[in-house]
């Protein structure tokens, strides 16, 4: 074997860099991390706006400041990092194969890996956008590193599909840059950002949300002419003689998110439809002994600051499996989706850790709610529940010792 | 007397609260919805005058990345947005630069300074190399 290594960790943004700090804190001796772009920090480096680290650091830093901090504390530490790397493929004894151009094609076999990947956007070909296939139609992330990090304008008048926090971002971002945003449309009947973001990035420069709405169609030959937008019905279907057309030279697309799992899926890693991200114990171990994951790979979560909590729990239990402090603890037992909940994380409990669960509801109850575990015996109270906004809760190993069957999660109005 | 009602977002946390404000003569009379302390500081200061910390990007040379990310130190009136872009066009910056390093002291007498958000080593290599063309 070329490289070996205790803990080895995939892609260097908020999860991957947080892992890998603590995996080192943890005690883990020999900690690699692994980064495929020519420096650390990941998309953090892009996110140039604030409200990163509300909670982890009590500072309301932007995306660069808060991944500088993450650096400048790895930099402290033993913690091995090689940029320019892809990991080509992933094998379940653990064995990473990668290139880079200092080190050509080499393999590294390690104790245990931690898969911090991300995610990447979805796109027109996801959605199915019918027309014509001119320049100037984007993901909303795609053109935040344009402007942010190599200084291009994409377009002078735009329109934006879809509601999701990069787009309103982008809406503001290049509102300030010049670009005249003519509107967001967005095809359900409630914003997909945060409402923070509705108010400082939308509101406050005055650019219309249309909710209900979705585009029908691209124009434009060479470059993008306009789009058709149409009002849609509750089934989310167009209505005709709704449509109306926007002139405008470039869309940007804000339509949701996917775990990458590429590398996941090679290393036999079993992946779940509820969150699109492997199925992991609340040790973030997937199914595949010894391969942990966190952050926006597990599954799309709201702010770094959970990304970041995951890739603390993931570190701690990938330095225990390296230094062999791994023994079951019994069969793991499944975590459900009950009554109003459309994702939780993670889906097995193994008795191991304490559990912090994050958890979406399905529809938006704007009332005071308690979230019931019926085979724990508990039941927690949260003053609403968002579809848009994950809630948290921590299970604490000694409450969860006797449970035997499947934990059901469910969400009902108080 | 009139009562005049206002409804304000609270954009200090992600969780959004809705503050109904009832105003007599412009003084507050009564504020509901804020979940903490913070929230009802945020609608106090809407109402005399709003501010907002202003993130941007500003032109670099001899770095890895043409452009370095920047922001406002403290937060600036909502109204003096587009002055200090304004003010901030045609600066281009050579690197290395480190971070909160000041770019623009009282940036458009805000009393706010524009600080650098991240470290941007010099750098003697391009980024990209150009397209190489073996068609005549």
């Amino acid at each position: 074997m070329d490289v070996e290594a205790d803990v080895t960790v995939i892609g260097s943004g908020p999860a991957g860099l947080t892992a890998a700090l603590h995996a080192h804190e943890s005690g883990a001796k020999n900690v690699l991390l692994l980064e495929r772009e020519e420096e650390l920090g990941g998309i953090l480096k892009q996110c140039i706006h604030n409200g990163f680290g509300l909670t982890q650091f009590k500072k309301d830093y932007t995306g660069p400041e808060y991944a500088e901090r993450l650096i400048e504390e790895l930099e402290k530490t033993s913690v091995q990092y090689f940029l320019n790397t892809m990991v080509l493929s992933l094998s379940a004894d653990r064995v990473i194969t990668a290139v880079s151009p200092e080190k050509g094609l080499f393999h590294i076999k390690s104790k245990s890996v931690v898969l911090a990947m991300g995610c990447r956007e979805r796109t027109r070909g996801n959605i199915d956008i019918p027309g014509t296939r001119p320049a100037g139609v984007y993901t909303a992330g795609v053109a935040q590193r344009f402007v942010n990090i190599d200084g291009y304008l994409p377009g002078k008048e735009i329109v934006i599909l879809g509601s999701g926090d990069i787009g309103l971002i982008m809406a503001r971002r290049l509102t300030l840059e010049g670009a005249q945003v003519k509107g967001v449309y967005e095809i359900m009947d409630s914003p997909g950002g945060l409402k923070r973001n509705i108010v400082q990035c939308l509101n406050d420069f005055d650019i219309p949300l249309y909710l209900s709405h979705t585009v029908t169609e691209i124009r434009g030959r060479e470059r993008v002419e306009g789009v058709v937008v149409s009002q849609v019905d509750q089934k989310m279907n167009p209505i005709g003689g709704s449509e109306q057309f926007i002139a405008c030279d470039t869309l940007l697309l804000s339509v949701g998110l996917i775990p990458e799992n590429e590398l996941s899926k090679e290393a036999g890693v079993e992946l779940t439809p509820i969150t699109k991200g492997p199925v992991t114990t609340e040790t973030m171990e997937t199914s595949v002994p010894g391969i942990f994951s966190c952050g926006n790979v597990s599954t799309v979560f709201d702010l770094v600051d959970y990304v970041a909590e995951t890739g603390v729990i993931t570190a701690r239990n990938a330095a225990r499996f390296a230094g062999g402090d791994w023994k079951e603890e019994g069969n793991p037992v499944e975590i459900v989706p009950g009554e109003n909940v459309r994702m939780l994380f993670p889906q097995r409990y193994s008795f191991k850790d304490d559990l912090i669960l994050f958890v979406r509801s399905a529809k938006p109850i704007e009332k005071p709610v308690k979230i019931e575990f019926p085979q724990v015996g508990l039941s927690l109270n949260r003053l609403y529940a968002r579809p848009n906004e994950m809630l948290r809760f921590k299970l604490s190993r000694d409450r969860l010792k006797g449970v035997t069957g499947p934990i059901d999660v469910s969400i009902r109005e108080r | 007397m009139e009562v005049e009602k206002k409804r304000f977002t609270c954009i200090i946390c992600p969780i959004g609260c809705d503050i109904d404000v009832e105003l007599q003569n412009g003084n507050v009379v009564s504020m509901k919805g804020s979940r903490c302390e913070k929230g009802r500081e945020f609608v106090l200061q809407e109402l005399k005058e709003p501010t907002r910390i202003l993130t941007t990007t500003i032109p670099i040379k001899g770095a890895k990345w043409a452009m370095l990310p920047v922001r406002t130190d403290k937060p600036i009136p909502k109204r003096l947005l587009s002055k200090v872009i304004e003010q901030l066009a045609g600066i281009e910056l050579q690197a290395p630069v480190k971070m909160y390093h000041v770019i623009v002291k009282d940036v458009a007498g805000t009393d706010a300074n524009i600080v650098a958000t991240r470290n941007m080593k010099r750098t003697t290599t391009t980024r990209r190399k150009q397209p190489q063309r073996d068609i005549q």
